[in-house]
């Protein structure tokens, strides 16, 4: 069995441990709004800020996780408003379910982490495509096809994030 | 698993779950104007670091990989500015016969597209181009290819725009011959598998055929006339059977689309210039002299005194 940071240890580790986190976090919102648009563009693309999200959520409690879904989803709806409000409930939901789930029923394992990245961002995506009145033909596709796709790039990098990043991130990882 | 901590850890946790879905639900109910307000203002302030980077991010990759397609349009362009130049001479020509007004120029912003991962960013496109480069809400946005949408919320150093895949998308429409008009919408038909416009409001004496072009009539003062939408694809059956319904497949797709052109003022095809200010007062200045030359001929000359 291969496993890191229990949440015990001495207080020192604990700041580092943030220390770490937040680079982390850093890296992915650099690769979100500068790395993505420099180097790739195009539809089904890995959402770096709900990878983030996700991230934190299965690591801290679920009023936390609710609170940074909120921002997220706030970032979200500024920068495309197609309904303001929907990026955030549906963040804040995914959020607080993902750390709810992970603390209650997920196992620590690989495979459970990134299905919980995959139904993270396709069930984001479907709220905020019902909470902004998508057209039923449209819906259809973007739920079936668009969002399982990005749901399937964000979950592949967020295993390759969690393998190389996991003891920073200080997420157990059970074989 | 992880401990919660406890039974007060559980219970400030949903609070603070609760607390954040009300003020989601309270963004939700926020009217419209209000929502875009707020977007633009938090843009210009909080997150403008982000769309200065990421706006920056999109003109690098432009200019890495776009440099070949540039040389390509340029190429075509040049051969058809040489033909241009003939038929441009010809058209000033007959206007200039048949005594027509010089046909309106349409000034224009380049802009590029700062796409989102979100699902909706094809609906509403984030621009890098603001009210302190010129651009005003309802700007239209065009691509080489044909119509992309317009500008609907804008902030001093970016815009949002509401593309054709908007749900309150409409254009009025005209086919190329302008025999036809009608009101071009975002379809909301299930079997489409993307996202496509239908035509709607065509009178049921008229018909279409499949492949006809569609552009923008003029009418409604948002978009001037003549802006390619798309090709008709499809016959679609409108269920009270009051008018014909067309699919229409467009030309422009916002989500493959970087860089755009936001057309700026005059937005309106039948916007007429007022006169000059010379024109003004040469037309007073007659109307001056007309009022003298009766004022002589009122009065008695001088041969017929007694």
């Amino acid at each position: 069995m291969s496993s890191v940071w229990t949440g015990e240890g001495p207080k020192r580790r604990r700041s580092s441990d943030k220390f770490r986190v937040t680079v982390v976090i850093a890296g992915l919102l650099l690769l979100e709004f500068y790395l993505r648009p420099s180097l790739m563009e195009g539809r089904g693309m890995p959402d770096f800020l709900m990878l983030a999200l996700l991230l934190i959520a299965i690591r801290q409690r679920p009023g936390t996780a609710a609170m940074t879904g909120f921002v997220v989803g706030f970032v979200v709806d500024v920068l495309t408003p197609a309904r303001f409000g929907a990026g955030i409930l549906a963040s804040v939901l995914v959020g607080w379910g993902a750390s709810y789930g992970r603390s209650v029923f997920f196992a620590d394992n690989l495979v459970v982490t990134a299905a919980v990245f995959f139904a993270g961002t396709w069930v984001r995506n479907l709220l905020i495509l019902l909470l902004s009145g998508t057209p039923s033909g449209h819906l259809l596709s973007e739920a079936l096809v668009w969002a399982p796709l990005q749901g399937v790039t964000t979950a592949a990098v967020g295993v390759v994030i969690v393998i190389l990043f996991r003891d920073w991130l200080a997420i157990r990882i059970d074989r | 698993m992880r401990d919660l901590g406890g039974r007060e850890t559980a219970r400030s946790d949903l609070v603070l779950f609760v607390g954040c879905v009300i003020l989601a639900l309270l963004a939700l109910a926020l009217p419209r104007p209000w929502a875009a307000s707020l977007t633009a203002t938090i843009r210009e302030t909080a997150l403008r670091p982000v769309v200065a980077m990421q706006s920056r991010a999109v003109s690098e990759r432009t200019s890495r990989q776009g440099l070949k397609a540039l040389e390509h349009n340029r190429d075509s362009l040049a051969l058809l500015v040489q033909d241009f130049a003939t038929v441009s001479h010809e058209n000033a020509n007959l206007r200039e016969l048949l005594a027509l007004r010089p046909r309106l120029s349409r000034p224009y912003l380049s802009a590029e597209i700062l796409h989102q991962s979100a699902a909706t960013d094809d609906r509403v496109a984030l621009l890098g181009v603001g009210s302190a480069d010129g651009v005003q809400q309802f700007d239209p946005i065009v691509t080489a290819e044909g119509l992309i949408g317009y500008v609907w919320s804008v902030g001093a150093r970016s815009s949002s725009a509401y593309t054709w895949a908007h749900p309150e998308f409409r254009a009025a429409a005209v086919t190329g011959d302008g025999r036809v008009t009608g009101l071009v919408s975002p379809s909301s038909s299930t079997d489409a598998s993307r996202a496509v416009l239908q035509l709607r409001g065509v009178a049921l004496r008229d018909s279409l055929v499949i492949g006809t072009a569609v552009y923008t009539s003029g009418l409604g003062g948002v978009f001037p006339r003549g802006i390619p939408i798309g090709r008709i694809s499809a016959i679609e059956r409108d269920q009270f059977g009051y008018e014909r319904v067309y699919r229409v497949t467009p030309f422009a797709h916002p989500a493959l689309s970087t860089h755009v052109l936001v057309l700026i003022s005059p937005r309106d095809s039948l916007f007429i210039a007022l006169p000059k200010p010379d024109s003004v007062i040469r037309a007073d200045s007659l109307r001056v002299v007309d009022s003298l030359r009766q004022r002589v001929d009122t009065q008695p000359r001088p041969d017929s005194l007694p």
